[in-house]
C-alpha cells in the first residue's frame, strides 16, 4: 500500500505542474512586454514544484514512519463533526439569501449547537442560537448599518 | 521629520476623544475575551473581529483594530497561565513558569504580573515607536521599486526561515500565497489570470476571506480533533496582587525585556514568538535563580510577557512605514488595516500624520486601559473561560460566516471561506506554517508590480537589482535567513558529535 503520507507532496507537485500549464496558457498582453504576466506565476510555480519534489522525498524516506495526523483525522467523531460542519455551512449558503439573515443563522447555528454540543444539551443550545443571532443581526444591521438579506 | 511634537499632541487629543476610549476599551475587553478563548489566538480574534469597525470612521476603526489586537495578545496569555493552552506561538513562554505558579494557587498573582509586564513592555515600546517610526518612514522614502522587491522577498524568506525545521514547508506554504495572490485581473496589463472564468474571481481572491478562513474555520476545525478531550483544570485564582518581593524581582527582567521584545519585533520575519522565546532564555541565564525557572518563577512570566507586548508594538513600525507585517497576526493587521483604505508606507506620516500619532497614543492608552480592564475583570475572565468550547466553536464558526459575508456581499464568498478553512485544517494538522501563506497573499501583488516595474526601469536587466546598496544589503540579509537554520543545524549536529566522542570515551 503507498503510504498516505506521500499524498501531500504529489498534491503539491500536481498544483504546481497545473499552475505550469495555466501560466503557459495565460493570454499575452497587448501592451509592452508580452510575456510581463507569465513571468512571476511561472517563476513561483517552478519554485514550488522544486519544494514540492524535496518534500517528497523527505516524506518518501520517513514512509514506514505512522501517518499520525492521518489516525488523529480518523478518530472519535471528528470526521463527522468535520464533514457534517461543511455540510451545513454550504446549505447556509445556499439557503442565506432566501430565508434571509436571522432565519438562516438561527437554523445554522441551531444545527451547529445540536452537532458539537450534543442533543442532551438543548434547552442551551436552542437559547443561545435565538440569543446570539440576534444579537448579532441587531448589532450589524443597527448599531453598524451594514444591510443584511 | 523628526518626532513631530505637535502631531503627537494632535494625536492624544483625538485618542482621547470619548468616543475613541470607549471603543478602546471596548475593542481591548472583546480581543481579550476572544485571544484567550483555548485553542484560538489573536490572528483569529483580529480575523473575526475585523465586521465589527465596518461602518466606522478610519481613524477610529484603526484605533479599535490596535484595541483588539492588543487586547487579543493579553487574553492569550490568560489561557496560558490558567489551562496550559497557548493561543498562539506568542503565549507559549507564559506557560513556561505560569502554568506552575498557577498549580501553586498564585494564578491571580501570574496573572497579574503578566498585566503589569505587558504594560511595561508595551510603553517602553511605545516610546522606541515615537523614536524610531518617522526616521524609518524618512528612510523607506529612499526605497524603489528593486528595494522594495528585495525587503519583501527577505521578509518572505525570513518567515520561512523562523519556521525552523520545516523549511520546506515553509517554502511550499509561501509559494502557494503568492500563486493565490496572483488570481485576478493583471493590473498592468489588464490578462486576467487563473479565474476559471468566474467573475467573482476577477478581483482576486479576498485575503480577508483566506484570513478568516484559515484562522477562525480551520481553527475550529482544527480543534475537533481535540474536542471530546477534557481541558486543563482551571487553577484557583488565589491572591490577585503581586508582593513586593516578586516586583522586586521581575522589576529588571521587565525593563530589559522591553528594548529587546521591541527590537525583534521591528524586524519584519520575527514577532512575539521569538521575542518572547528570547527574553525567556536570556533571563534564565541572568538569573541567580535559574534553577527555579520552569517551576513557577515570577521573573518567567514577568520577561516574556513585556517581551512579546513591546514586540507587537514595535511590529507596528515596518506594518505602517513601509507595508510590511512581521508576522501571522500583524498580517492580519495588515489586511484590516488596507480594507480600511488607508495605505501603509513612508507617506502615511507625512499625508494623514493625525491618524498615526493617534494610533500610537491609543497604542499607549490601550494598554493602560488594558491592565485595568485585566486586573479589575480577572474574576470575570476565569468565569468565562468555563464557557464550553462545544459551545463557543459553533459561534467562532457564525461569526466567521457573518463576517465573511459583509466583507463583498457575495455568497461566492462563503464557499471560499469554508475552502480555506478545510486547507486550515490541514495545514494545521500537518504542521505548515501559516504566517508565510498569509504574507505571500498579502504583499505578493505589490512584490510582483515591484518586480515588474524594476525591470521595465532598466530595459529587462537584472542588474537593478543589485544598483544600490540597499538592494546589496537585503540581498545578504536574504541569503543570510535562508542559509541561517542550516548554519544552526550544523552546528548542532557538530556539538552532538563531540558530544557523542567524549561519551565514547
Amino acid at each position: 500500500m503507498i503510504s498516505t503520507r506521500l499524498l501531500m507532496p504529489v498534491f503539491f507537485i500536481f498544483v504546481s505542474i497545473g499552475f505550469l500549464i495555466a501560466t503557459f496558457n495565460l493570454p499575452k498582453a497587448k501592451m509592452g512586454d508580452p510575456n510581463a504576466p507569465i513571468y512571476f506565476p511561472a517563476v513561483i510555480s517552478i519554485f514550488l514544484l522544486i519544494v514540492s519534489v524535496i518534500y517528497l522525498i523527505r516524506e518518501w524516506r520517513a514512509k514506514r514512519k505512522e501517518d499520525e495526523p492521518l489516525k488523529r483525522l480518523k478518530a472519535g467523531r471528528t470526521p463527522v463533526l468535520i464533514v457534517s460542519t461543511l455540510v451545513l455551512g454550504l446549505i447556509y449558503a445556499l439557503v442565506f439569501f432566501h430565508l434571509g439573515f436571522l432565519v438562516s443563522t438561527i437554523l445554522f447555528l441551531g444545527a451547529l449547537l445540536f452537532l458539537v454540543n450534543g442533543k442532551s444539551r438543548w434547552l442551551v443550545n436552542i437559547v443561545v442560537a435565538l440569543l446570539f443571532s440576534l444579537a448579532s443581526w441587531y448589532a450589524f444591521s443597527h448599531l453598524l448599518n451594514i444591510s443584511l438579506p | 521629520m523628526g518626532v513631530d511634537i505637535q502631531s503627537l499632541v494632535d494625536g492624544l487629543m483625538t485618542a482621547l476623544q470619548p468616543t475613541n476610549l470607549l471603543w478602546l476599551a471596548f475593542g481591548g475587553f472583546l480581543g481579550t475575551v476572544v485571544g484567550m478563548l483555548p485553542g484560538l489566538g489573536p490572528a483569529t480574534a483580529v480575523a473575526v473581529l475585523i465586521p465589527i469597525t465596518f461602518g466606522m470612521d478610519p481613524t477610529t476603526a484603526l484605533i479599535m483594530m490596535v484595541a483588539i489586537y492588543s487586547g487579543a495578545m493579553y487574553g492569550g496569555s490568560r489561557s496560558s497561565i490558567l489551562l496550559n493552552t497557548p493561543g498562539d506561538g506568542s503565549a507559549i513562554a507564559a506557560t513556561f513558569d505560569g502554568y506552575p505558579m498557577a498549580k501553586k494557587g498564585q494564578a491571580g498573582q501570574a496573572l497579574a504580573m503578566s498585566a503589569i509586564a505587558s504594560l511595561i513592555g508595551g510603553l517602553i515600546a511605545v516610546v522606541g515607536f515615537v523614536l524610531l517610526a518617522a526616521p524609518l518612514a524618512d528612510f523607506a522614502l529612499k526605497f524603489g521599486p528593486a528595494e522594495y522587491f528585495l525587503l519583501m522577498l527577505f521578509t518572505l524568506s525570513a518567515i520561512v526561515s523562523l519556521s525552523m525545521g520545516n523549511m520546506t514547508k515553509g517554502f511550499i506554504s509561501m509559494s502557494v500565497g503568492l500563486l493565490l495572490s496572483t488570481v485576478g485581473i493583471d493590473l498592468q496589463s489588464g490578462v486576467y489570470r487563473f479565474t476559471f472564468g468566474l467573475p467573482q474571481l476577477s478581483e482576486g481572491i479576498d485575503f480577508l476571506v483566506v484570513i478568516i478562513g484559515i484562522y477562525a474555520v480551520g481553527e475550529v476545525l482544527y480543534n475537533y480533533l481535540s474536542i471530546d478531550k477534557p481541558l486543563g483544570k482551571k487553577k484557583r485564582v488565589g491572591e490577585k496582587w503581586i508582593t513586593k518581593e516578586q516586583w522586586k524581582r521581575s522589576k529588571w527582567p521587565m525593563i530589559r525585556s522591553g528594548p529587546l521584545g521591541f527590537l525583534i519585533g521591528v524586524l519584519p520575519g520575527a514577532g512575539g514568538s521569538i521575542a518572547s522565546m528570547l527574553s525567556y532564555t536570556t533571563e534564565r541565564q541572568l538569573s541567580k535563580r535559574s534553577d527555579q525557572f520552569g517551576k513557577g518563577a515570577i521573573e518567567g512570566v514577568a520577561a516574556p510577557e513585556s517581551a512579546n507586548n513591546a514586540a507587537s508594538v514595535g511590529a507596528m513600525i515596518p506594518l505602517l512605514t513601509m507595508g510590511i507585517p512581521g508576522s501571522g497576526t500583524t498580517a492580519v493587521m495588515l489586511g484590516a488595516v488596507i480594507m480600511l483604505g488607508v495605505k501603509p508606507g513612508p507617506l502615511l506620516f507625512e499625508n494623514d500624520p493625525n491618524m498615526v500619532w493617534s494610533l500610537v497614543n491609543s497604542m499607549f492608552i490601550g494598554n493602560i486601559l488594558l491592565v485595568m480592564i485585566n486586573i479589575l475583570l480577572v474574576g470575570l475572565f476565569v468565569k468565562i473561560l468555563d464557557t464550553p468550547p462545544k459551545v463557543l466553536y459553533p459561534l467562532i464558526l457564525v461569526l466567521a460566516f457573518i463576517g465573511t459575508f459583509t466583507l463583498n456581499y457575495s455568497i461566492v464568498d462563503f464557499y471560499l471561506l469554508m475552502i480555506f478553512g478545510v486547507i486550515g485544517l490541514f495545514m494545521k494538522m500537518l504542521k505548515f506554517p501559516i504566517a508565510p501563506l498569509i504574507l505571500a497573499l498579502i504583499v505578493g501583488g505589490d512584490m510582483e508590480q515591484n518586480f515588474r516595474k524594476s525591470l521595465v526601469a532598466s530595459d529587462g536587466g537584472l542588474d537593478i537589482f543589485f544598483a544600490s546598496p540597499i538592494c546589496i544589503a537585503l540581498i545578504g540579509l536574504t541569503i543570510l535567513s535562508v542559509c541561517y537554520p542550516l548554519i544552526v543545524n550544523g552546528i548542532k549536529r557538530k556539538k552532538m558529535r563531540t558530544q557523542h566522542k567524549e561519551w565514547d570515551m
